[in-house]
């Protein structure tokens, strides 16, 4: 893709007072977790964490709770500071910004969202909005103009003068993310922002959220504990565990190529039908010697989802075509074993 | 405790293998007689079944300290106690002996009447006088005899009472025992680490000499008619004169001189800055004074009227405006407002003080648990304790009363606020901090007004703790509606007593409404 954003080389957090004592141990002995807790009573909270994320992308971390990926994202705007390793925002390194260059960054290049929304209560919604502009010095009829057309942007025009705390769940989550937009920022670090709300609004404020970063060409750091909606949202997923990156890919590069057995269990549960091509599941035209003639054609994007309408109106395979002409086929039972996760 | 044998529950060994080793394990020795009366207990659907602790009734107390059961062995060892100063009293306490003394003197008596009463009559006189007398005398001595014997009888039944009552409590400790130490079992399966199991030679050293030092001395001290005096009162002179040669002088006399030296020094070395500080606090009373005395009294009572009728309606107003009438037909309007203003300057310093201490001791855990100590201190010391340092070094009035109120009212705002502080959720300073807030522009706009409401509780507070110390500051000199009171109180005048003490209710009440009614309207908005 285009340009890199966020930038973030070998960046290890260790949590705990010996923490500078252990991160030199680590890198002169390998030191593995328990060891550094033995020695030294330290947490490590990231290990080893190098990724890039280019302009517009949405960056989704995925992982359990405990495994790191709030920490992670928190490295981004310094809200904590790395034990090693470098982060770069647009080129610049956040760790070398001075206090005053920091909140700058903060308050112009980068909106955060938070999962328990983070509002303050005795602010009206317009207020809560303006509040990084606020922060800026932004005059008051300026901030307020920004403020009512970042309402606009999440939907929530009308509800400018009422306190948080007479919004629902899901509102307030909008309000959230108008905060964040209001500055306009280049970034946007979402710390589980859909995590604390019920499933249907969830769903719709996943669906909003994509249309409008789609719009508004943010780059996204999207924090989940949700594979479901890190698919749903993500151009690019990162798998967390214990503080370690497990695996960077698309969606179904994860799915379909598991990086160990941890990235498989998660994706077992996982429906392949919209996620998986037809080129990741077929055969080879050379390798195949039955009849072709009169089968189904499908282009070799398709996913299998439109290549089961193609298979049920046939009795032959489907054949995968690109640029108008065939390249491989699918079987019906490379078709049925590609819906259960590409198992041989 | 060795040889003791029970019969076991023996059907249930095997599935209990691991249950019997727990309970071994805990009890450390005798595991096999504790793991069959527990399995008794465990068995129990109802009330928990009698088994009886031969070790417990005998040892007593003694059991309990080795088992390391502490509430037992305080409770059986005080029981005991109680009975074994009957037992005492029965055997030697000798309870008639007060009776018999008395009837020995007043037969001696009676033979010294008799002798005069030979005398007279070798004399030639009538002995018939001292006759009568040394019957009666006679009679008395009798009487006092008679009572003599009915209390060395009833020495007796004391002594049958407490040999019953120790019985009684052998048996309970006996059958009790095992409850407890069942429950205590229970408690160490949770935390092995800090319940007490196990037999523990220290445990029972400490047993014995708890017993040895408690027991002896408080039975004979309950039970001997005059015991030694030594046991009366602490010998603090003789003890003193162990370390001072001085006949005149004791430990007390020697540190109390010390203290009033120091005293009396530093209040000298920091003349300048106490007076300055008085300056300080006379400036502000000066200025509350200026404000409602000297303001012509009908705009005082207005201006207070609206403010009760803006900050706490209607119904507050009426009883305000009937408070003042009350204060200024019975001619306490001055003093009133002397009163208001003392109360006013001490709230306005404790909270100028108070907040940003509040602030400070909310974000640093280490200042608070320095500051705490303190706090406490300042509430839980009675007031009359600090005045005397504050006459030493402040003198008597106004100013050294405000200070002394300050000293009991500042803690509840300086609490509220660092606890306030404490509650801000970490969320939204983070949210802050996210969009670039400065610290300052933290505390500003996110954790001063989220702490607000309990800021707000903390002044209340501080306001009627203040308030409360109206008529002690009177006794250094400080003026108000609390010297109404003291005068009273001196000359026992019921009348001005009752009519001023009403006029601080009044005060307080008004004050208070009008403050509660403008925080809660702040906490709606």
């Amino acid at each position: 893709m285009s340009e890199t954003v966020v930038k973030l080389t070998d960046v290890w957090k260790v949590f705990g007072d010996r923490a500078d004592e252990a991160m030199e141990a680590i890198k002169a002995e390998g030191l593995t977790k328990p060891e550094v807790l033995e020695r030294f009573g330290c947490v490590v909270g990231v290990q080893a964490a190098t990724f890039e994320v280019a302009r517009g992308e949405i960056f989704c971390i995925m992982g359990l709770s405990g495994s790191g990926k709030s920490t992670l994202v928190r490295h981004v705007n310094r809200l904590i500071e790395p034990t090693s390793g470098t982060i770069e925002i647009l080129g610049r390194d956040v760790s070398a910004m001075s206090a005053s260059e920091l909140r700058n960054v903060r308050a112009t290049q980068i909106g955060m969202v938070f999962q328990h929304m983070a509002l303050m209560p005795h602010r009206s919604v317009r207020d809560n909005v303006a509040y990084p502009l606020e922060i800026r010095g932004v005059p008051k009829s300026k901030r307020w103009a920004v403020s009512d057309h970042a309402l606009e942007l999440v939907n929530l025009i009308g509800y400018e003068d009422r306190l948080p705390k007479e919004l629902s769940g899901g509102m307030q989550q909008r309000v959230g993310i108008a905060r964040a937009l209001a500055s306009d920022p280049e970034i946007l670090l979402m710390d589980e922002p859909f995590s604390a709300l019920d499933p249907l609004i969830r769903m719709q404020l996943q669906d909003q959220f994509k249309a409008l970063v789609a719009q508004l060409k943010k780059t996204t750091l999207f924090i989940t504990h949700d594979l479901d909606e890190a698919i749903r949202i993500g151009h690019r997923i990162a798998i967390m565990k214990d503080g370690v990156i497990v695996q960077i890919g698309t969606a179904e590069d994860i799915v379909m190529n598991p990086a160990d057995d941890y990235v498989r269990e998660f994706v077992q549960g996982i429906s392949k039908l919209k996620l998986v091509k037809a080129h990741s599941i077929m055969e080879p035209l050379e390798r195949y010697d039955g009849p072709t003639e009169g089968a189904p054609r499908a282009d070799e994007e398709a996913d299998l989802d439109q290549l089961i309408d193609h298979a049920v109106g046939s009795d032959l395979p489907v054949v995968i075509t690109k640029d108008g002409s065939d390249i491989g086929v699918v079987t019906k039972p490379r078709l049925l074993r590609g819906i259960q996760g590409g198992k041989e | 405790m060795t040889d003791i044998t029970v019969t076991a529950a023996s059907d249930v060994e095997v599935d209990r293998e691991q249950l019997d080793a727990s309970i071994s394990e805990f009890a450390g020795s005798n595991g096999a007689y504790y793991a069959a009366a527990f399995h008794k207990i465990h068995e129990a659907a109802g009330a928990p079944p009698l088994t009886f602790n031969i070790a417990a009734a005998v040892l007593g107390p003694v059991w309990a300290a080795m088992r390391g059961v502490w509430g037992f062995f305080w409770a059986f060892l005080i029981l005991e106690m109680i009975a074994w100063v009957q037992i005492g009293r029965g055997a030697w306490g000798n309870p008639g002996a007060k009776f018999s003394e008395r009837a020995e003197s007043q037969l001696s008596r009676s033979q010294e009447f008799l002798e005069r009463a030979a005398e007279a009559t070798a004399a030639g006189e009538d002995p018939s006088r001292f006759e009568t007398l040394a019957a009666n005398m006679a009679k008395a001595a009798e009487r006092s005899q008679a009572q003599a014997d009915t209390a060395n009888a009833e020495a007796i039944t004391i002594l049958i009472t407490g040999l019953v009552l120790l019985l009684a409590f052998k048996l309970l400790q006996g059958f009790y025992a095992n409850i407890v130490y069942e429950k205590q079992y229970t408690r160490w399966r949770i935390s092995p680490n800090t319940v007490e199991s196990g037999l523990k030679q220290q445990n029972l050293l400490l047993g014995i000499v708890l017993v040895l030092v408690i027991a002896p001395l408080t039975i004979y001290k309950f039970t001997v008619a005059s015991p030694l005096e030594i046991l009366n009162t602490f010998p603090e002179d003789q003890f003193s004169h162990l370390f001072i040669a001085n006949q005149n002088e004791t430990i007390f006399t020697e540190l109390a001189n010390w203290l009033e030296a120091r005293i009396d020094a530093a209040a000298v070395a920091g003349q300048g800055a106490f007076d300055s500080i008085t300056a300080g606090v006379r400036a502000i009373l000066n200025a509350m004074t200026l404000a409602l005395i000297v303001t012509p009294w009908p705009v005082v009572m207005v201006v207070i009227c609206v403010v009760a009728w803006r900050s706490a309606g209607p119904r507050v107003a009426i009883f305000t405006a009937a408070a003042l009438a009350y204060v200024a037909i019975l001619g306490y309007w001055e003093i009133s407002m002397e009163t208001v203003a003392l109360v006013g300057a001490a709230v306005i310093i404790c909270v100028v003080i108070g907040i940003p201490l509040g602030i400070w001791f909310g974000k640093s855990k280490r200042a608070y648990s320095f500051a705490e100590p303190v706090l406490d201190l300042m509430q839980t010391l009675p007031a009359f304790v600090y005045l005397i340092p504050i006459i030493a070094f402040f003198g008597t009035g106004n100013p050294p009363g405000i200070l002394a109120t300050i000293i009991f009212g500042m803690p509840p705002v300086i609490r509220l606020t660092a606890l306030g502080m404490r509650g801000v959720p970490e969320s939204i300073k983070e949210a802050a901090n996210a969009f670039g807030a400065s610290r300052f522009q933290t505390l500003r706009d996110v954790e001063i007004p989220l702490a607000l409401p309990s800021i707000m509780a903390g002044v209340n507070q501080t306001i009627l703790m203040c308030l409360s110390m109206v008529v002690i500051i009177s006794l250094i000199g400080g003026g108000g509606l609390g010297k109404v009171i003291l005068e009273a109180l001196q000359y026992a005048a019921k009348g001005p007593g009752l009519l001023g003490g009403f006029a601080i209710l009044f005060c307080a009440m008004v004050i208070d409404r009008i403050v509660q009614g403008a925080f809660r309207r702040a906490d709606q908005d």
